[in-house]
């Protein structure tokens, strides 16, 4: 099933285009990756999509139904500017931001308790949020956007400020929450964070779309047939035609192919040598090299 | 409706649990305590009282200064003294450089003083330390009693018939309209109405800056983008001003209570009542002393309208609130994030103030065309029309003028919520009126 289509959005501020016909679809259970450096038009996005703002044209469908406001309830969004009142309680804060998702005040409380509990932070109920420090703030922010369980989530940014544990936590949280067959949209900077966790992405720049895909099937698409070979002893004498070699150090060599030609070639051609391979693997672009690219083109 | 309900409850729980609230709550009424002191103080306080030296060169008044004398001020502002020696001796005492001098000033009737013409020559007043403007009104009323009474002995009129000339026109104003309104009614009218119409007027500004430092506060604290992920931005706009107006509105019932109390069980303490201290501001700016405007204005204030102020009075102070109220949510929303930009408050603030002379000009003249208009148009009616209440208005214009202010309430509300949509997103950039008017005009 698609858990949010959109189609041919359109939004404009005075002559600037911070949407220009953008369109993609995102299948539930997925985490998504929305990319793309800053000013790209993401955030604008992500409000069209959270009925902040309407756009100008197009249309996007929550779960094959037109977008209005009562999916909102549906909806989780941790904002990369994130705040919470400073002057409250972190209980009452969670119950009011539950209740504002639509929970009953006694479904509020109860799933803030199971909350606190699963992160461990029971204590923290009473502290005011200008107690907390920054992670522990953001890890409450966390909560605030998942604690009505939405069915699409999106999370801007949301390991910026978390010390490498929370990060931890959170990263197990989204991926569980995917394996309960939740749609997330993770929108970040942090490319080897995409690589890890998200299993589409789509990139966006000057308000454009300028690349979507699955990232396995767009490592392949932007991979330069380049092969790293971790050998012993000498390198076979001659290459084999259409392989060439593009850098070499002491026992490790990257060979680059044609087109046309398969790495099981360049094995073989090692094998035959007699030459001892450690490793062989082909070597894809990173989404951060495919990202840097891809922009630089744009 | 259940979102903003859920909003307001936030709005008014997060206030009222705040040790602030009830800090301010309490100390108001102190506040309140020490101004009526304080006015009382004031109005008593007995300034340096003036000695005045009386030269009648012209000798005319002879007589009369035997048999009569001049009366002191009651209040012991200004004493007088007959002198008889020559001017040049009362000049050099009073341009002395002594501290304590003798005489302020010296009262000159010029020897060719004609009393059928007192125009020309005129009596001159010199004075080395200038005389107020209560006492100069005085030292007028004095001298022209004076003058008369002595007029009238020169044309040999009988004392029979000057005590006659002599005795003062009571006119008793009565309201054709309105029985109630018998003599003395306006001025309780007008205290009641004035104390109406600040309190409005206060209440405005001060909830209103609370509604615009909490929306700055949500914008600052970028919570309001979480906020409107889960609410229209005119849910959040609603309930936050009606959440403060519940704040308003308790604070002035515990207001309204605690000053009750303190003015039956403290104040009389301290011998102040509000009765005679309204009395005191009357009587301060009147020349001639009622004495019995007290008993007059405890008896004119129950022919007040109350029961119509009751009801009209919190319509006001509500449309009032809520139309100025979404104003300064704009204004919080249109604002940086540093809380600059004041100037975008001149706006709201301009007819407030407006608002506040025109209920001031309603005290004189309460079916003036100044008053009649300003109590229609609905951003100054909630003070106009507060300070008119109790001048018994019609109600076709009570009912016109409420009427405005709806509209004018849903107008600015629908203004506001524009505005306040766009600008609480809006960061780190200056925004300008020319911007906010786009705002208005762009759809969505």
């Amino acid at each position: 099933m698609i858990q949010l289509a959109l189609h041919n959005i359109l939004k404009q501020y005075g002559s600037y285009l911070a949407a220009d016909n953008v369109s993609f679809e995102i299948p539930s259970g997925k985490i998504f990756g929305l990319l793309g450096p800053n000013g790209a038009g993401k955030t604008t996005l992500i409000r069209m999509i959270t009925r902040i703002l309407y756009p100008d044209a197009g249309q996007i469908l929550f779960a094959g139904q037109s977008l209005t406001d009562l999916h909102t309830q549906r909806i989780g969004y941790m904002p990369e500017e994130r705040g919470l009142y400073k002057k409250m309680k972190v209980g009452e804060h969670l119950i009011y931001l539950a209740r504002l998702k639509g929970l009953t005040k006694a479904q509020a409380i109860q799933r803030v308790e199971f909350w606190l509990n699963k992160f461990e932070i029971k204590e923290w109920r009473n502290k005011t949020i200008e107690e907390l420090s920054k992670g522990m703030s953001q890890k409450i922010q966390f909560i605030a956007t998942v604690i009505h369980e939405p069915e699409l989530l999106i999370l801007d940014e949301p390991f910026s400020g978390l010390d490498p544990i929370n990060s931890l936590l959170i990263e197990s949280e989204i991926r569980e929450l995917s394996k309960q067959g939740k749609t997330i949209i993770f929108s970040t900077h942090r490319m080897e964070q995409v690589e890890e966790i998200c299993s589409d992405i789509v990139l966006v720049n000057k308000g454009r779309k300028i690349l979507e895909g699955s990232v396995s099937e767009l490592k392949q698409r932007f991979k330069e047939n380049k092969f790293e070979v971790k050998f012993s002893g000498e390198l076979p004498p001659n290459l084999l035609s259409g392989f060439s070699v593009v850098e070499q150090q002491m026992n490790r060599v990257i060979v680059q192919s044609g087109e046309a030609n398969h790495g099981n070639d360049l094995l073989k051609h090692f094998l035959n040598a007699n030459v001892p391979v450690h490793s062989f693997q082909e070597l894809l672009p990173s989404i951060n090299e495919i990202f840097i690219k891809q922009v630089e083109a744009a | 409706m259940n979102k903003i309900f859920i909003i307001i409850q936030r709005e008014y729980i997060t206030r009222v649990t705040r040790p602030a609230f009830w800090i301010a709550t309490l100390l108001a009424p102190i506040g309140f305590l020490v101004l009526m002191v304080a006015s009382v103080l004031i109005s008593t306080y007995d300034n340096e009282s003036t000695t005045v030296a009386i030269l009648d060169e012209s000798g005319l008044f002879k007589e009369y200064f035997k048999q009569n004398g001049i009366a002191d001020a009651t209040d012991g502002s200004v004493h007088f003294y007959i002198e008889e020696t020559s001017f040049n001796d009362l000049e050099s005492i009073i341009k002395s450089p002594n501290e304590k001098k003798k005489y302020q000033a010296i009262i000159r009737i010029p020897q060719n003083y004609n009393l059928n013409n007192p125009g020309n020559p005129v009596i001159s007043c010199l004075y080395a330390e200038r005389i107020g403007l209560e006492k100069k009104q005085f030292i007028i009323g004095r001298l022209n009693d004076m003058v008369k009474k002595q007029r009238m002995i020169a044309n040999q009129i009988s004392a029979e018939t000057q005590d006659l000339l002599q005795k003062k026109v009571d006119v008793a104003f009565e309201s054709l309209m309105n029985l109630n309104e018998k003599k003395g009614y306006d001025i309780a009218a007008s205290i009641v109405g004035l104390l109406m119409a600040m309190a409005i007027y206060i209440s405005i500004f001060f909830y209103g800056t609370m509604i615009m430092k909490g929306v700055q506060e949500e914008k600052t604290s970028r919570i309001v983008e979480v906020l409107t992920s889960s609410v229209k931005p005119f849910q959040l706009l609603m309930g936050k001003i009606m959440g403060v107006g519940a704040v308003g509105m308790t604070q002035f019932v515990l207001w309204i209570f605690l000053i009750f109390l303190i003015n039956i069980f403290v104040a009389p303490l301290l011998g102040i009542t509000l009765a005679n201290q309204t009395t005191t501001i009357h009587t301060a700016s009147a020349n001639d002393i009622d004495t019995d405007s007290a008993a007059l204005l405890i008896q004119n204030l129950s022919q007040l309208p109350f029961t119509q102020i009751m009801i009209l009075f919190p319509l006001y102070f509500l449309g009032g609130f809520l139309l100025y109220g979404s104003l300064f949510a704009a204004v919080g929303a249109a604002m940086g994030e540093d809380g600059d930009q004041q100037s975008l408050m001149l706006p709201v603030s301009v007819p407030i103030v407006i608002s506040v002379f025109i209920a001031m000009n309603v005290m004189n003249n309460p079916d003036s065309a100044m008053g009649f208009w300003g109590s229609l148009i609905p951003f100054t009616s909630p003070v106009v029309m507060s300070a008119l209440l109790p001048f018994h208005q019609p109600w076709w214009h009570i009912t016109l003028s409420l009427l405005l202010l709806i509209a004018g309430f849903v107008f600015t509300t629908f203004i506001a919520a524009k505005i306040y949509r766009i600008g609480i997103l809006m960061y780190g950039k200056k925004i300008t009126f020319k911007e906010m008017i786009k705002w208005i005009i762009a759809k969505n």
